[in-house]
């Protein structure tokens, strides 16, 4: 009738329950009292435990079922090897040498390590899931893959783009268009060849492309670590710097080679050229060849120009935009717009816009070129 | 009696409903293709008046040809299967699956087609794109709800241009001469279409466009805005004057003529002072001196959305107003004009709203003064406009548009015989 297992804890819960009673007999006090309800407290425990054997009958499965110790779920044998605790570890290991070195490996881990317990939980508890391996397989898919897929796609970008980028900023300027070509050509080049052989192994489109991946990881952070090339701030163009009167630290610059003119090129009101000899002439759309000196804009309207250095030393094109009086009457500043100073061949792009006529400036509108007197361009607004 | 093939549409279509549907598409149909007869169409594009729109008329023509039989035969042979094939409950007859020959036949034929079409189509693209043989160039700004035209200071078709010109509406060209439109907004997207003289070009905020005009007589040839741009889009509307060269260069002379007071103590007078007490804080009159003696300049960058107000120094000279939308000369003027032969065209336009009055008299016979009254007593009740200055809390306080400044009659008078002047 008692099976073995309860019969163990029947006894401790006997034995408890004697305890109990001999530790209150001859311990007083306090202390005698505290001792027997802990021993009172072991012997509910050890009776539950002892009814829950008798309930299951020790758990004693073939007893029930027989047979069932071969095909119950907790009997199938795990499908392969786990790869989490070792991720795990990685991640555990990784916290440690982060707080010694810094913070970032230790964030890293951190991650790494939860990531790594998530999947080795779900791992674990969906290989006991049922008997059948391919649909434990499944639901550890079902619950995982919608967590997956976003986070490792994203993960993946994350390296192409980082990896990239750090080639890009090492890189050249020049060579920079080279290495996206023939980066570009291989990527067509690999996916064509995948697509193209259809019978191709899962494996080694996956190897292929974690290879891919490593590498451009790999010569990323060599970039990295390397450095970028000197890439030259831009500065704030205010009116003074435009006008050639801020102090030379404000207007240490220089992009000498801005080209942000592409896209606008056709939509120019006048190309806008200081030439070898330094002589400043505007070109307009319709008149091939016929050097402007004046130009007439619109008002309110917003008017783009391009400009281009021809001349062997770095010039900037500024726009005289007026002076007016405040509301108050105060005089006011002169207002200016300008490009960055550009090295000889460089071009830039000047987009301002002249709400007032030109008779309301105390001060002429003009293009000018600050540090070089007698050239300019005038600018009617009429 | 039905058969089943009929019972769907027996359920939405009564017999009688059944007759009366085809009626219906013929009268409709009908009607369409006899509107493509109207007469007074001034904004035809089947009547090409430039050698730009002239190419397009050349290109448009045959290709809309070889549409047409296309269209017919491809029609034709739907309508004689639908009949022919119907479903009288006949046998599904045999199925065959592919025929090399015909498909092959079928996708060279449309090819050799389109690729006849592209060789014209991409030489016109390119002809109608050329700007070096601009002869004259033009600054054309959209706003909510009318065009602004600066005239370059320089040479335009012959005529010197020794200052910048600003007009409003009505565009006066060389004829004969390659114009080029260089267009932009000052607000939102507005497009620049005159049918008769060349296609359509957006006016793009921040962007400049550039659109070839020729006019190959002298006349006036209308457009519209063709791009939705808001409350008044319908009333944006412009016109394209051609003039003789010596006619435009008569314009251009006047136009750039300097301002001249009214006589001190006219009605006129009072007006300049009404003038420059309302108006002049929008609309610029070049010359117009402030009481002080100073220039007066407007500042509608204070008061409009778009920064401008129509420059008023010659309103006289024009036409129409508001976007070319109100004529400021009668009826009866604006036929004769319109229908003058081009030899006489010139000599009329040139005298506005005086055509037609005898030497000497002093009120002008063509003058449309109703109109301009109206506009002045109130002008969003003519043309709406956003100019409720109650509602102007989105926009700073700017008005899009002209708002009604509660003029009273007397100011009216004194308004209209100053701007009488503006000639
Ligand atoms: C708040 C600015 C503002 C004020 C003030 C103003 N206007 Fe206007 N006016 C406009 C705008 C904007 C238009 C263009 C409206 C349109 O066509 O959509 C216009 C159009 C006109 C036109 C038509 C011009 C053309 O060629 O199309 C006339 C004429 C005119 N105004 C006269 C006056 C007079 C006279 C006054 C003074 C009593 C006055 N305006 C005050 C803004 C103003
Ligand atoms: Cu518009």
């Amino acid at each position: 009738m008692f099976t073995t297992g309860s019969k163990l804890f029947l006894g401790a819960t006997g034995l408890s329950i004697a305890g109990a009673v001999v530790f209150a007999a001859t311990t007083g006090g306090a202390e005698g009292w505290l001792g027997a309800v802990g021993l009172t407290t072991l012997a509910v425990v050890f009776a539950f435990l002892a009814g829950i054997n008798l309930y299951t009958r020790d758990a004693n499965v073939p007893a029930l079922e027989p047979g069932v110790e071969h095909t119950a779920a907790a009997a199938q044998p795990a499908p392969h090897g786990s790869l989490w605790p070792l991720v795990a570890a990685l991640g555990a290991g990784g916290i440690v040498v982060g707080l010694v070195s810094r913070p970032v490996v230790f964030k890293v881990s951190v991650i790494v390590l939860l990531a790594a317990l998530v999947e080795w939980l779900v791992q674990a508890w969906s290989e006991r899931a049922s008997a059948s391996a391919s649909y434990n397989a499944s639901i550890r898919r079902r619950l995982l893959n919608p967590l997956e897929f976003p986070i490792l796609g994203a993960l993946v970008l994350g390296v192409v783009v980082y990896g990239f980028s750090r080639i890009m900023l090492t890189a050249p300027k020049s060579a920079g268009r080279i290495i996206f070509i023939v980066i570009g050509a291989v990527v067509l080049f690999a996916g064509f060849l995948l697509a193209s052989k259809r019978g191709l192994a899962k494996t080694t489109v996956a190897g292929v492309a974690t290879l891919g991946a490593v590498a451009l990881l790999g010569v990323g952070v060599v970039s990295a670590v390397q450095g970028q090339r000197t890439i030259d701030q831009h500065p704030e163009l205010t009116s003074a710097v435009c006008l050639g009167t801020a102090s030379a630290a404000q207007t240490a610059e220089i992009d000498h080679r801005a080209s942000q003119a592409v896209a606008m090129k056709s939509s120019v009101a006048a190309n806008i050229v200081l030439t070898k000899d330094n002589r400043l002439v505007a070109f307009v759309n319709g008149y091939p060849n016929v050097e402007f000196h004046e130009l007439t804009v619109p008002r309110s309207a917003e008017v783009n120009v391009l400009f281009r250095n021809d001349s062997p030393t770095a010039r900037r094109l500024t726009a005289r935009l007026g002076t007016f009086k405040a509301s108050d009457g105060t005089p006011g500043n002169e207002q200016a717009s300008c490009t960055t100073k550009l090295r000889q061949g460089g071009q830039a792009f000047l987009s301002f816009r002249v709400v007032k006529p030109a008779l309301a400036s105390s001060s002429p509108y003009a293009f000018i070129i600050p540090g070089l007197d007698g050239q300019e361009i005038k600018l009617l607004v009429p | 009696m039905h058969r089943s093939g009929d019972n769907v549409s027996s359920l939405s279509a009564t017999p009688q409903n059944r007759r009366r549907w085809p009626i219906a598409a013929l009268v409709v149909g009908v009607g369409v293709v006899l509107g493509g007869c109207a007469k007074n169409a001034p904004q035809d594009t089947f009547r090409p008046a430039g050698s730009n729109s002239q190419r397009i008329d050349n290109l448009a023509r045959p290709v809309f040809y070889i549409a047409g039989i296309v269209g017919v035969i491809v029609l034709s042979v739907i309508t004689y299967c639908v009949i022919k094939f119907k479903d009288r409950g006949q046998d599904i007859p045999e199925q065959t699956h592919g025929n090399p020959k015909l498909e092959i036949a079928l996708t060279i034929l449309p090819a050799i087609i389109l690729a006849a079409i592209a060789v014209p189509t991409v030489v016109t693209v390119f002809a109608l794109d050329k700007k070096s043989d601009s002869q004259c160039v033009i600054n054309v700004t959209g706003q909510q709800w009318w065009w602004e035209y600066d005239y370059t200071a320089g040479n335009c078709g012959g005529v010197e241009i020794t200052a910048p010109i600003v007009t409003a509406g009505e565009l006066v060209i060389p004829a004969h001469t390659n114009v080029l439109l260089r267009i932009t907004s000052r607000d939102v997207i507005h497009s620049f279409w005159i049918p008769r003289l060349n296609g359509k070009r957006d006016a793009v905020p921040g962007r400049l466009s550039t659109l070839r005009m020729e006019a190959s007589q002298p006349g006036i040839y209308t457009g519209q805005c063709t791009e939705f741009c808001g409350l008044s889009h319908a009333r944006m509307r412009q016109a394209a004057v051609a003039l003789d060269t010596n006619d435009f260069k008569t314009w251009v002379d006047n136009q750039l003529q300097a301002y001249k007071a009214p006589d001190p103590g006219s009605l006129a007078a009072t007006g300049e002072a009404t003038f420059l007490a309302q108006c002049s804080k929008c609309h610029q009159i070049n010359g117009i001196l402030k009481p002080d003696g100073t220039p007066s300049l407007a500042e509608p960058d204070l008061y409009e959305v778009s920064g401008a107000a129509p420059n008023l120094t010659n309103l006289m000279t024009r036409t129409a107003f508001a976007g070319w939308t109100f004529d400021l000369i009668s009826d009866k003027c604006r036929n004769e004009l319109w229908n003058a032969k081009p030899a006489d065209f010139g000599a009329l336009y040139l005298q506005g709203v005086w055509m037609d009055t005898p030497a000497g008299a002093t009120t002008p016979v063509c003058f449309n003064e109703a109109n301009l009254r109206s506009w002045l007593r109130n002008a969003p009740a003519m043309k709406p406009m956003f100019s409720d200055p109650t509602q102007l809390a989105s926009t700073g306080g700017r008005y899009r548009g002209m708002p009604n400044l509660n003029l009273s009659e007397a100011q009216i008078d004194q308004l209209v015989a100053f701007l009488l002047e503006r000639k």
